[in-house]
């Protein structure tokens, strides 16, 4: 560790680091465009300029590593005239689009110029002309004349994902970010582009002219679009989820996420199941709650009293509570059923695409419901031998593929949890509607045994969760619970009772961050401030 | 323990005249009448004296500072001025404005495709014309917001459009209000 002295206060940091990493450690405020944890120094933008005794000249804190006895000033007026010069030529050619540009109210040359900066320009030069609207890629805009040449994104095209799309093109003045021609920026994180653009520069299309972010209240919560549990902020305004944004996690996702994750909210706003419907002869109709969970317990009682005749399928989209909820409705209500999770695999990458689908497949295999008797259900279903199936989830239309109309058609009772409009819901006696991440709270698994929290970013109103639908369920087959209601935070208290590996888990020690619940996985310090 | 003593003072009570009433009607039909003569009089001259008009045949000439019913400036080309920042919705105490942006191929990209403005929760404070970076939403004169539906007195984008020529007098006087800088000499200003 070395011994440094800012702004008169001792600090003490480690030997090796930069200045200004180890300054914002610290909590303390330095302004910077081109600095990036996650990336490689640049030294571009000169924002970060700190004046250190025995140096002739001010110098950029990110580049300058750390020596014991070091004494530096971040307030004096060289360093806050140096910030003025350098917010004033950023603001040169930088266009007075604030109220069209969808990064206002998030921009940090908006946030500087109004901390650092001074009130009024001196140039009277025609600021220069550069393309608006560049269709760089199929998921990001970029917009040249608010770029401040940071090159955030053209390190992160070349370090992160090693795709090498985006670069600056021209010399000096008419220096441009661009993509090469017929290489349009097309990776699979090509959106983190324009998380970590400090100006309006590069844009996400799908928020693009949305939402203003100051309408957003922000969740953290976890991505479910994989197994790897990517750590989220779900931006809800208007009764919508509006976007996903990565939250800094070290031991997950660093400060990134997938296109394929960032833009699987849709399904929470669109096409959603709200009440829970029969099928009676054959015409559809909606029922009230109660009415449909006791025809759910009529049906599951009656199926359950033959041996073999009722499977469940497990969905790995349901939250750890409700998996163990649901692991005692079976043990206590339908001891004769069959059960597995319809586990869907895919295509995966080295970054942080996993071939796990379902974001708690780990957390399913955990509390013990994966059994590998999927394909066993399958050929019971067509042998006839199972009559009822319940289906906590649509996942298995998809694992079982095209034969799953033909399979599903054969059932005398199928009971589906649905949160979406659904092929499965067309066949399905009884649906009962079930609720998407942004709706509950609880924790997922994710693929490397990290227990993470999920929060409810959108009220739900009268809708029961699918852990509440477990519960009623279960008391309704008269089973012995240890809980006298669907408590997330209680049944994960259960949990750690009942599965050893969780035994450290409980909701106030997950944090922001998570616990590690497996020994592959090396907890590293986590940030829990993320970094834009 | 009593509180401090406090010695009010009675106004004596009225006289049985003034109890009676008969000199206070006396004397308001005395003012009533002078009104009334002054007022035909100053009719039958043709110069009335009284503040009452005719409405609604006649409208009242508000103030350019008066703070009317908030309405959209209309450019000459028929669109709004209006680019869906999203300022005045924020600054609206009573959440009365509700804004969806939308992109166009035009110039300027962005525009509002909904821009509603719920009249019966609008308190005419002001806010969203003091915020608009784009002078694009003024408190104009116009007063008759009187709807005869209990609900629905939402106004929409094109109900609430009124050309840039007809709100001259509001827009200057804004521009003086608001435009701090306009007073300061010194640094030549670049149109935006």
């Amino acid at each position: 560790m070395a011994n440094i002295t800012v702004d008169g206060t001792p600090l003490e940091v480690p030997d090796g680091s930069m200045l200004l990493p180890a300054l914002l450690d610290h909590g303390l405020q330095v302004p910077h465009y081109c600095y990036h944890p996650k990336l490689s120094i640049d030294g571009s933008c000169r924002m970060c300029m700190v004046k250190v005794e025995g140096m002739p000249k001010l110098t950029i804190s990110c580049n300058t590593p750390v020596r014991d006895g070091m004494v530096i000033d971040t307030q004096s007026p060289e360093v806050v005239n140096a910030r003025h010069g350098v917010l004033e030529l950023l603001l040169v050619n930088h266009p007075l689009d604030c109220p069209i540009c969808d990064q206002a109210g998030e921009c940090y040359l908006q946030d500087y110029s109004f901390e650092y900066g001074t009130r009024e320009g001196q140039s009277t030069e025609p600021r220069r002309k550069l393309l608006k609207r560049v269709d760089v890629g199929p998921r990001v805009v970029l917009d040249q004349e608010r770029c401040i040449l940071c090159r955030r994104c053209v390190r992160f095209c070349s370090e992160i994902t090693e795709t090498r799309e985006l670069a600056v093109f021209n010399l000096g003045d008419e220096s441009r970010i661009d993509t090469f021609p017929d290489e349009p920026l097309a990776n699979d994180y090509s959106i983190c582009t324009a998380d970590i653009c400090p100006v309006g520069a590069l844009l996400s299309k799908d928020f693009h002219h949305k939402m203003r972010v100051w309408f957003l209240d922000e969740t953290e919560s976890v991505c479910p679009g994989c197994s790897n549990g990517c750590n989220v902020k779900v931006g809800v305004a208007r009764r919508e989820v509006q976007r996903l944004l990565p939250r800094r996690n070290d031991a997950v996702n660093d400060t990134w996420m997938c296109d394929h994750g960032r833009l699987g909210y849709r399904f929470v706003n669109e096409a959603r199941v709200r009440e829970p419907q029969v099928r009676r002869d054959g015409a559809v109709g909606e029922i009230g709650w109660e009415a449909a969970l006791d025809e759910a317990a009529a049906r599951l009682k009656t199926l359950g009293a033959a041996e073999g005749a009722l499977a469940v399928i497990v969905s790995p989209h349901l939250t750890n509570e409700e998996l163990f909820m649901l692991r005692e409705l079976i043990a206590q209500g339908l001891q004769t059923a069959r059960f597995d999770v319809a586990l869907q695999f895919g295509a995966a990458d080295e970054l942080l695409i996993k071939e796990d689908k379902a974001a708690n497949g780990r957390g399913a295999r955990d509390l013990g419901l994966v059994t590998g008797t999927l394909e066993e259900i399958a050929a019971g279903i067509e042998a006839g031998a199972i009559r009822g199936l319940y289906a906590t989830g649509t996942d298995l239309w998809e694992v079982w593929g095209p034969r799953s109309a033909a399979l599903l058609a054969r059932l005398e009772t199928l009971i589906v949890h649905a949160t979406n409009a659904h092929p499965i819901v067309e066949l399905a006696h009884l649906v009962l509607p079930g609720l998407t991440f942004a709706e509950k709270r609880g924790t997922f698994t994710n693929v490397a045994g990290r227990v993470q929290r999920i929060d409810r970013a959108l009220d739900p109103g009268s809708q029961l969760s699918d852990g509440e639908i477990f519960f009623a369920l279960a008391h309704r087959l008269g089973a012995k619970l240890s809980t006298p209601r669907f408590d997330p935070t209680l049944m994960l208290q259960e949990i750690a009772r009942a599965v050893p590996t969780y035994a450290q888990v409980s909701w106030q020690a997950l944090g922001g961050g998570g616990l590690p619940t497996a020994e592959r996985e090396v907890a590293a310090p986590v940030n829990a401030e993320a970094e834009g | 323990m009593p509180g401090r003593v406090v010695t009010v003072e009675r106004r004596p009570r009225p006289r049985a005249m003034d109890s009676l009433g008969a000199l206070a009607i006396l004397r308001g039909l005395a003012v009533t009448s002078r009104h009334f003569f002054r007022n035909l009089w100053g009719f039958l001259r043709g110069r009335p004296t009284i503040f009452t008009i005719n409405y609604p045949e006649e409208a009242q000439q508000f103030a350019p500072a008066f703070r009317g019913m908030p309405v959209l400036v209309e450019m000459p080309d028929g669109k709004e001025r209006c680019v869906a920042c999203g300022l005045c919705e924020w600054a609206c105490p009573v959440d009365c404005i509700t804004i969806y942006p939308a992109e166009t191929h035009d110039e300027v990209e962005r525009y509002p495709r909904v821009f509603d403005i719920d009249m019966s929760r609008c308190m005419f404070c002001g806010l969203c014309e003091e915020s608009c970076p784009e002078e694009a939403i003024v408190m104009s004169d116009r007063v008759a917001i009187a709807s005869t539906h209990w609900r629905g007195n939402v106004w929409h984008k094109q109900d609430l459009l009124v050309p840039v020529g007809d709100l001259e007098k509001r827009l200057g006087s804004i521009r003086r209000g608001y435009d701090t800088r306009a007073s300061e000499p010194a640094v030549e200003r670049e149109s935006a």
